[in-house]
């Protein structure tokens, strides 16, 4: 069975884009479900589990990022990944 | 997607001293064929088979020659050689540009561009840079390692080990070429070559660690900046239904081109760093012509079949 795929797409608005510290808390949120979760942005998409793949990434303050998971709790993953971005990671 | 002239200054620049010396408004002119051109024959005013389409270079013969000429038929060929409508023209050895040519420069809309480079290293230099802009490229998920010259990518899913693996190789004397993810391009050869991306190059991320920066902590040998991709090994959780014998080998495709493809079943305990290392070296055993899995079944065969039916 292939799963559906939940995309939503986030805008950066914390000050520093997504540096370390935004992408260590997305890798934990994400890593705590089962799904597939990645982050793509100008078609380069890496897993929102790998720290290093989100600081590849080149998060830029104000850039869009669109975030897809597949599997069963991608619902609750992608909801996570929001508030972390909604709540600008919890910085200033 | 044609590559600009302000692609290649971006991707040269450093490494070619480049400068724009006139027409930087022009610099997205395309670059429809990839390769330099030495436009001599055109500056003598023989237009046939002109490369037209390529950077344009005047290096110390096309320059001697323009002054071997009068001011006014210098003018008429330069202008000759603008009118073909030529992407942009690089001046080599630092020399000045004329006057005249500065000029057609703006009227024509080309970009002029100076290196201090002597023609032939520059010509050599930036036909492999070009080869690079324009190989096709693409970023994947997977660490990478060379090992005793043969390039290693480990894949598998987040968690499964692959950066504590490359640890331990590391540890073993071998060396990192990126961490997590992995920029690949297709050379016209039709090998992948593997690299890092830049921003996050020779970083490691291992959990409970954090970020570890590699050559500071293991040495400059323990990096690569690039590697020709062997062998993919894809570290999976035990399924029960890993090969055996390794006499059936799996490949998988990257950008077109088939690599051998390993799955390694990870159990705790496992010196994984180990049984890499060994499909390192294993996978170069069979590019010497040695299969071992093939030569031992093609024994056993032989021997079951009293030598009715030997494998060649």
């Amino acid at each position: 069975m292939v799963d559906d795929i939940l995309t939503k797409k986030f805008k950066v608005i914390n000050e520093y884009g997504i540096h370390a510290r935004p992408a260590a808390l997305i890798v934990r949120a994400a890593g705590k479900y089962e799904c597939d979760i990645f982050i793509e942005k100008d078609g380069n998409k890496v897993s929102c589990k790998s720290i290093m793949g989100l600081m590849t990434i080149e998060g830029y303050p104000g850039s869009t990022m669109q975030v897809s998971a597949s599997g069963t709790d991608a619902q609750e993953a992608l909801a996570e990944i929001e508030e972390l971005f909604v709540n600008k990671f919890y910085e200033d | 997607m044609a590559i600009t002239v302000q692609d290649f200054l971006d991707e040269g620049a450093e490494r070619l001293s480049l400068s724009v010396i006139a027409g930087e408004e022009f610099l997205d002119n395309k670059l429809l064929e990839i390769a330099m051109n030495r436009p001599g024959l055109a500056l003598t005013g023989f237009f046939q088979y002109f490369a037209d389409k390529r950077l344009q270079i005047f290096g110390l013969a096309e320059f001697t020659y323009l002054k071997s000429l009068t001011e006014k038929e210098k003018r008429k060929r330069l202008q000759g050689l603008f009118e073909q409508q030529i992407p942009g023209i690089i001046i080599t050895r630092n020399r000045k540009a004329s006057a005249e040519i500065l000029e057609l420069a703006e009227v024509f809309k080309v970009p002029v561009i100076r290196t201090p480079m002597v023609t032939m290293n520059f010509v050599n230099e930036s036909t492999v840079l070009l080869e690079k802009l324009t190989a096709p490229r693409e970023r994947i998920q997977g660490t990478t390692m060379e090992v005793m010259g043969v390039g290693v990518l480990l894949r598998g899913d987040p968690g499964i080990g692959k950066s504590e693996t490359a640890l331990s190789l590391i540890e073993r004397g071998y060396s990192l070429v990126s961490d997590d993810v992995t920029e690949i391009r297709r050379t016209s050869r039709g090998r992948i070559v593997c690299w890092a991306n830049e921003i996050t190059r020779y970083h490691m991320e291992i959990r409970g660690l954090g970020i570890i920066h590699v050559p500071s902590l293991f040495g400059v040998a323990s990096i690569r900046r690039q590697t020709e991709l062997d062998v993919v090994i894809d570290l999976k959780p035990p399924s029960g239904d890993e090969d055996r014998t390794g006499v059936h080998p799996d490949t998988v495709e990257l950008m077109g081109v088939e690599i051998p493809c390993i799955t390694l079943p990870v159990r705790s305990g496992r010196d994984m760093a180990n049984i890499v290392e060994v499909a390192a070296l294993n996978q170069k055993l069979k590019e010497l012509g040695h299969d071992a899995a093939k030569e031992l079944d093609d024994k056993v065969i032989s021997r079951l079949t009293r030598g009715r039916v030997s494998h060649g």
